[in-house]
C-alpha cells in the first residue's frame, strides 16, 4: 500500500470508481457486429427485391427475382437440387458414422486415439479438391472405374450429379457425426444401462430402448451440422455438378456470368431461407428434453469382447476412413506425378511438380496466410470478449448477442460473399477489390466458432474465482488478463486453430469477392482445376493440406488435447 | 416359496490396471438366505462394491463361485438373473417417466399391458410415489428419485435385490428416514438383500448381518450387537465405534487368561484374549507385544487418588443421554474416550483422573493385526 493512500481519507479508498473498459469493449464489439454483420445482410435483403440495374429505392420494390424460382427452369431445379444434396448428404453421413461411432464406444479398438485424430483429417481438408481427386478414381477414365470394368464387368454411373456430390459430401462431413456421438457415448454414465441389464433387459433391448434414445439429441445436433454445410457447400458442386446446379452454384453463376446482384441476392435469400427451415425442422425434433447423462464414474460402459465383434468393428472402422482419407491421398499421390497424359496410372514421378509451380504457388499461399492470421485475430479477440460477456454478464438482449454472432453459421459461404459484394462495391464504404473485404469477411464467417470455444471454456471456470479476484480489487482488465485469460487460454487457442485452418483453404465466400491481387490458394486451386492443370492444382492442395495438418496436430499437442477433441 | 440361499464361495477379482494388476477382493465367501438383510461395510476400495457387482454378473469374477439356490450363477449374464439393484446415482433413465421407469422391467419379461399398470400403480403406492408417475426423473427431488429406483428394482419380484451405496447422495435427515423405509419395504416384501455402505452407523441400524470389508478380504461378518462387542480384529474393533487401545507386553498367559504389562509398568489381568488362528493363538504368549482394545462405556473415569491408570481430562462433552470423557493418557495409543452415563464428581477439564477396566469387557490382541 501505497503512502498516499494511507495519508488520504479512509473514504477516498472507497470512491466508486466507473470501470469503463467492459463497456467500450462491448461498445466496439457491437459496432464491428452491426456495420459488418447485420449491415451487408440487410442490404442483401433489400437488393433481392430490386430489379436488375435499378436503383434502390422504395419504388422499385418488385418480386420478379424470386419469379424465377416458379417457372420450373433452372432456378426452380437448383432449388430443388439444394434440398436433395442436403438431405441425402445427410441421411447418407449418419448411416456411416453411426455404426462407427458405436464401435468405437463399445468394442476394444486398437490405437483408439490414432483413429480419432485421423477422423479428423477429412473435415479439415479442403472439399472440393478431394472432390477432384473423385474424379481421378471414379471418373470416367478413372481408375477404380477401369478395374471394376476389366476384372467384373461393372460400368459406373456417371459421377457428375447427384451420386458423386453425395458421395464427396458424406465423406468429407460424416465425422461430425461420428465425433459427437462416439464422444457422448464415451461419456455416458454406464449405470443406466447397467440398471437396464439387472432388470433383464438383453443387449439389443438396452440399445434401442435406453442407448439410441439417449444419444438421438446428440446424432440430431451433428445431422443439422452436416446439413446446414451441405446446403452451403460450393466447392463440391462446383467440380462434380456438371449441369446439376445447386444454390451456391447458381449464385456464382449469376455473379461471375451476368454479374447480376440482384438475381444472386434472392438465389442467396433462398438458400437461406432454406437452411433455416432445415434448422427449424430438426429443432422440432430436437425439442424433446435434452438428455445430459455425463458420469464422473472412469468405468466405461459394457464392451463387447467378442471376436467377431471386434473384427467387424475394427473392419468397419478402418474401411470407413481409408475411403474417407482417399481423396487425400490421391492429392498427393498425384502431386508427386510428372507426366500424366492419356494413361492409367502416370509414367513419370518426382518432386518436378513442386519445383515448376513454386512461382505460381507461393504468392496464394502467403495470401492465404497473411488474410487468415488477420481474421484470426480478430476473431481471438472479439469472440473472446462477446463469449465472456454473454457467459458472465446479465443483460437485456443477451439474445441478440448470441443471435447475430451465430447468425454467420447458417448463411451459406457464398451468401455471405454475395452480401459482401452488393454492400461494399459501391455506397458509404467501397471495399471491393482489397484485402480488407476478405479479411472482415472470414472474420464474420468464423467469429461462430471462436464465440462457442471461448463460451464453453467460461463455462467451465467458477465465476468465484474471478469475484475473488475483484475482491482483492483488481478492475475487470487486470481479472481478464491475470485470471481469465490464463484460465480460458486453451479454449481460446483451440478454437483460434480452429478458426485459422479452416480459413487457409476457404473458398465459399472467397470466389465471390476475391480479387486479382489477393488470390488465394483456394482460388489458385479452383483456377488449376477449372483450365484442367491438375498436376499444378493437386501440388499447391497437398501444400495447403500439410499446412492445414501441422497446425492442427501442434495445436492439439500444445494444447494436450486429442486433434478429435478439438472439434468436438 | 422356499426360502432363496445365496452361497458366495472363495471369491475373487484381479483388476488389470495400467499400473499393473490390483487384487480387489481377495477370497471371499459367504452366505445368506430368506429375507435377510446383509450389509458389506468398509472404508472406499475395500471391495465390497466389486463383491456387489460380480453377484449381480456386471463384473465377472477372477475365481470362485456364487451359487443362488444351488444354481451356479457363473452360467447367467446379468440380464438373465432376476436381480433388483439399486445404484447409488440411481441410474434411472432420462428420457422416460417415472411410470415408464418402473414399467421397463415388466416389459422386459414380455409383462401383459394391462398387467403393467396395475402392478406398477400397487408399487409406486407402496412407496409413496402414486401422484408422481407421469413426472421425468429431473423433475423430481433426490429422495423421490431414489424412491422410484427401489420401486423400478423391486417391481418384477426379483429373487434378491441389491444396494450400492444407495442413500450416499441424500442429506442427512432423509437419509435415516429413507434407511428406515428401506428396511420396511424390505422385510414387507420378505426379499433378500445386499446392502453397501460405507457409513456404519447406516450399516448398524438396519442390518439383519454385516460384514466388514478391508483392502479385498471380508475381516468379519455377523449381527451388529456381536459385531460390535467381539471384534476380531483390530480394524473391526476401530472401524466399528469408538475404541480405546493401550499397546502391552504379555508377561504371562495361559488357557483361562493373561497377564500383561502396560508402558507404564501397570499390570493388567485380562480373560479375553482374541485368537483366530494358530499362529496367531502361538503370538498370545508370554514376551510378545499385543494390543489391549476397551469401548469407551467399559471404561471407568475417578478422580485422581483411587487405583488404576493416571490420566489428564482434556475435553467433557455433554452429548444428552451420555457425557463423554476425552483424556490424555501415557499408557494409551491416540486419545482415549470414556462414555459415562453420568457426571463424576470433581472431574473438570484439565484435572488429573484414573482410569478403571473391568477383564471381561477388555479384549487382548496380538500385535501382528494391523489396525
Amino acid at each position: 500500500m501505497t503512502d498516499a493512500a494511507h495519508a488520504g481519507p479512509a473514504v477516498a479508498r472507497l470512491r466508486r470508481r466507473i470501470d469503463w473498459l467492459p463497456y467500450a469493449i462491448g461498445a466496439v464489439t457491437i459496432f464491428i457486429l452491426v456495420v459488418f454483420l447485420l449491415y451487408p445482410i440487410v442490404k442483401t435483403v433489400m437488393f433481392s427485391f430490386v430489379e436488375n440495374g435499378k436503383e434502390l429505392a422504395f419504388a422499385n420494390l418488385t418480386l420478379i427475382n424470386f419469379e424465377r424460382f416458379l417457372d420450373g427452369a433452372t432456378f426452380t431445379k437448383s432449388l430443388w437440387h439444394s434440398i436433395v444434396v442436403g438431405v441425402l448428404t445427410t441421411i447418407v453421413s449418419t448411416m456411416l458414422a453411426l455404426p462407427a461411432a458405436y464401435a468405437m464406444a463399445r468394442v476394444p479398438i486398437p490405437f483408439r486415439n490414432f483413429v480419432l485424430a485421423l477422423s479428423v483429417i477429412p473435415i479439415i481438408a479442403p472439399p472440393f479438391i478431394g472432390a477432384y481427386s473423385w474424379i481421378i478414381l471414379l471418373g470416367r477414365r478413372g481408375i477404380i472405374t477401369h478395374y471394376l470394368d476389366i476384372w467384373f464387368g461393372i460400368e459406373m454411373p456417371s459421377l457428375y450429379g447427384l451420386y458423386g456430390i453425395v458421395l464427396a459430401l458424406s465423406l468429407h462431413y460424416f465425422p461430425y457425426i461420428f465425433l459427437f456421438v462416439q464422444g457422448a457415448l464415451a461419456a455416458s454414465d454406464p449405470t443406466i444401462e447397467e440398471s437396464a441389464d439387472v432388470m433383464g433387459a438383453s443387449r439389443w433391448r438396452i440399445l434401442r430402448t435406453i442407448t439410441f434414445p439417449l444419444v438421438l439429441p446428440t446424432i440430431s445436433a451433428g445431422a443439422l451440422i452436416v446439413l446446414v454445410k451441405a446446403l452451403g457447400n460450393f466447392g463440391v458442386p462446383a467440380i462434380l455438378g456438371g449441369e446439376y446446379y445447386v444454390l451456391p452454384t447458381l449464385i456464382y453463376y449469376q455473379v461471375h456470368g451476368y454479374f447480376n446482384l440482384n438475381a444472386a441476392s434472392a438465389i442467396a435469400l433462398m438458400n437461406v431461407l432454406v437452411t433455416l427451415v432445415a434448422i427449424l425442422l430438426l429443432a422440432r425434433v430436437n425439442r424433446k428434453r435434452r438428455f445430459v447423462t455425463v458420469t464422473s464414474i472412469a468405468r466405461r460402459a459394457k464392451q463387447h469382447t467378442g471376436l467377431g465383434a471386434q473384427i467387424a468393428a475394427n473392419a468397419y472402422i478402418w474401411i470407413l476412413l481409408v475411403a474417407a482419407l482417399l481423396p487425400q491421398f490421391v492429392i498427393l499421390f498425384t502431386s508427386f506425378a510428372e507426366r500424366w497424359g492419356g494413361t492409367l496410372f502416370p509414367t513419370a514421378y518426382g518432386f518436378g511438380n513442386y519445383i515448376t509451380t513454386w512461382e505460381e504457388t507461393t504468392t496464394p499461399i502467403i495470401n492465404s496466410l497473411i488474410l487468415s492470421s488477420a481474421a484470426t485475430l480478430m476473431c481471438v479477440v472479439f469472440g473472446t470478449l462477446a463469449a465472456y460477456t454473454a457467459v458472465r454478464k446479465r443483460f437485456k438482449g443477451k439474445w441478440a448477442l448470441d443471435m447475430t454472432i451465430m447468425l454467420p453459421f447458417v448463411l451459406p459461404g457464398i451468401v455471405t460473399g454475395v452480401a459482401y459484394l452488393t454492400t461494399f462495391n459501391s455506397g458509404l464504404i467501397v471495399l471491393t477489390g482489397t484485402a480488407t473485404i476478405l479479411i472482415l469477411a472470414y472474420f464474420v464467417r468464423r467469429i461462430a466458432y471462436m464465440y462457442r470455444a471461448v463460451a464453453a471454456a467460461v463455462g467451465q471456470i467458477d465465476e468465484k474465482i474471478e469475484e475473488a479476484s475483484t475482491m482483492c480489487g483488481a478492475t475487470w482488465g487486470r481479472t481478464m488478463r491475470k485470471v481469465t485469460v490464463p484460465l480460458i487460454a486453451p479454449g481460446i487457442m483451440a478454437g483460434g486453430i480452429l478458426v485459422f485452418s479452416t480459413l487457409i483453404t476457404e473458398i465459399s465466400v472467397t470466389i465471390i469477392i476475391f480479387s486479382a491481387r489477393w488470390k488465394t490458394i483456394s482460388i489458385a486451386i479452383f483456377e488449376f482445376l477449372t483450365s484442367d492443370d491438375v498436376l499444378e492444382a493437386t501440388t499447391i492442395g497437398s501444400i495447403a493440406i500439410m499446412i492445414t495438418l501441422l497446425l492442427v496436430f501442434t495445436a492439439s499437442k500444445l494444447i494436450g488435447r486429442n486433434m478429435a477433441d478439438m472439434f468436438r | 416359496m422356499a426360502a432363496h440361499v445365496l452361497a458366495v464361495k472363495e471369491l475373487r477379482k484381479v483388476f488389470d490396471t495400467d499400473q499393473g494388476q490390483v487384487l480387489a477382493v481377495d477370497d471371499i465367501s459367504f452366505e445368506l438366505s430368506g429375507d435377510e438383510l446383509f450389509t458389506m461395510l468398509g472404508p472406499s476400495g475395500c471391495g465390497k462394491t466389486t463383491t456387489l457387482r460380480m453377484v449381480a454378473g456386471l463384473e465377472t469374477a477372477t475365481a470362485g463361485s456364487i451359487f443362488f439356490d444351488g444354481e451356479d450363477f457363473s452360467g447367467f449374464s446379468s440380464f438373465q438373473r432376476n436381480i433388483g439393484m439399486v445404484f447409488q446415482s440411481y441410474a434411472l433413465f432420462p428420457h422416460m417417466t417415472v411410470f415408464e421407469n418402473t414399467a421397463y422391467g415388466l416389459r422386459v419379461r414380455g409383462m401383459a399391458a394391462a398387467d403393467v399398470g396395475g402392478k406398477v400403480g400397487r408399487i409406486l403406492d407402496l412407496l409413496g410415489l402414486g401422484d408422481l408417475a407421469k413426472r421425468y426423473p429431473a423433475d423430481l427431488s433426490g429422495g423421490q428419485q431414489q424412491r422410484v429406483s427401489i420401486g423400478r428394482a423391486l417391481v418384477y419380484d426379483p429373487g434378491m435385490l441389491l444396494l450400492d451405496e444407495p442413500l450416499a447422495n441424500l442429506d442427512a435427515k432423509l437419509r435415516v428416514e429413507m434407511r428406515e423405509e428401506i428396511r420396511r419395504i424390505q422385510k414387507e416384501l420378505g426379499i433378500m438383500s445386499i446392502y453397501v455402505t460405507h457409513d456404519q452407523e447406516e450399516a448398524m441400524s438396519i442390518s439383519d448381518r454385516v460384514a466388514v470389508f478391508n483392502l479385498g478380504r471380508l475381516m468379519q461378518a455377523g449381527p451388529p450387537h456381536e459385531v460390535y462387542a467381539n471384534p476380531t480384529s483390530l480394524f473391526v474393533a476401530d472401524f466399528i465405534g469408538k475404541a480405546n487401545f493401550f499397546p502391552a507386553r504379555i508377561t504371562r498367559s495361559d488357557n483361562s487368561g493373561a497377564k500383561v504389562a502396560l508402558a507404564s509398568g501397570a499390570e493388567l489381568a485380562l480373560e479375553r484374549l482374541n485368537a483366530i488362528e494358530p499362529e496367531e493363538e502361538a503370538q498370545i504368549a508370554e514376551g510378545f507385544d499385543a494390543t489391549v482394545m476397551v469401548r469407551p462405556e467399559h471404561l471407568g473415569i475417578a478422580q485422581a487418588g483411587g487405583g488404576g491408570l493416571p490420566c489428564r481430562v482434556r475435553r467433557i462433552q455433554f452429548l444428552g443421554s451420555t457425557i463423554r470423557y476425552h483424556a490424555e493418557c501415557a499408557d494409551a495409543a491416540g486419545e482415549v474416550i470414556v462414555d459415562s452415563t453420568r457426571l463424576v464428581g470433581g472431574l473438570e477439564e484439565g484435572s488429573e483422573a484414573v482410569l478403571a477396566m473391568a477383564p471381561a469387557d477388555s479384549i487382548l490382541y496380538h500385535k501382528g493385526q494391523a489396525r
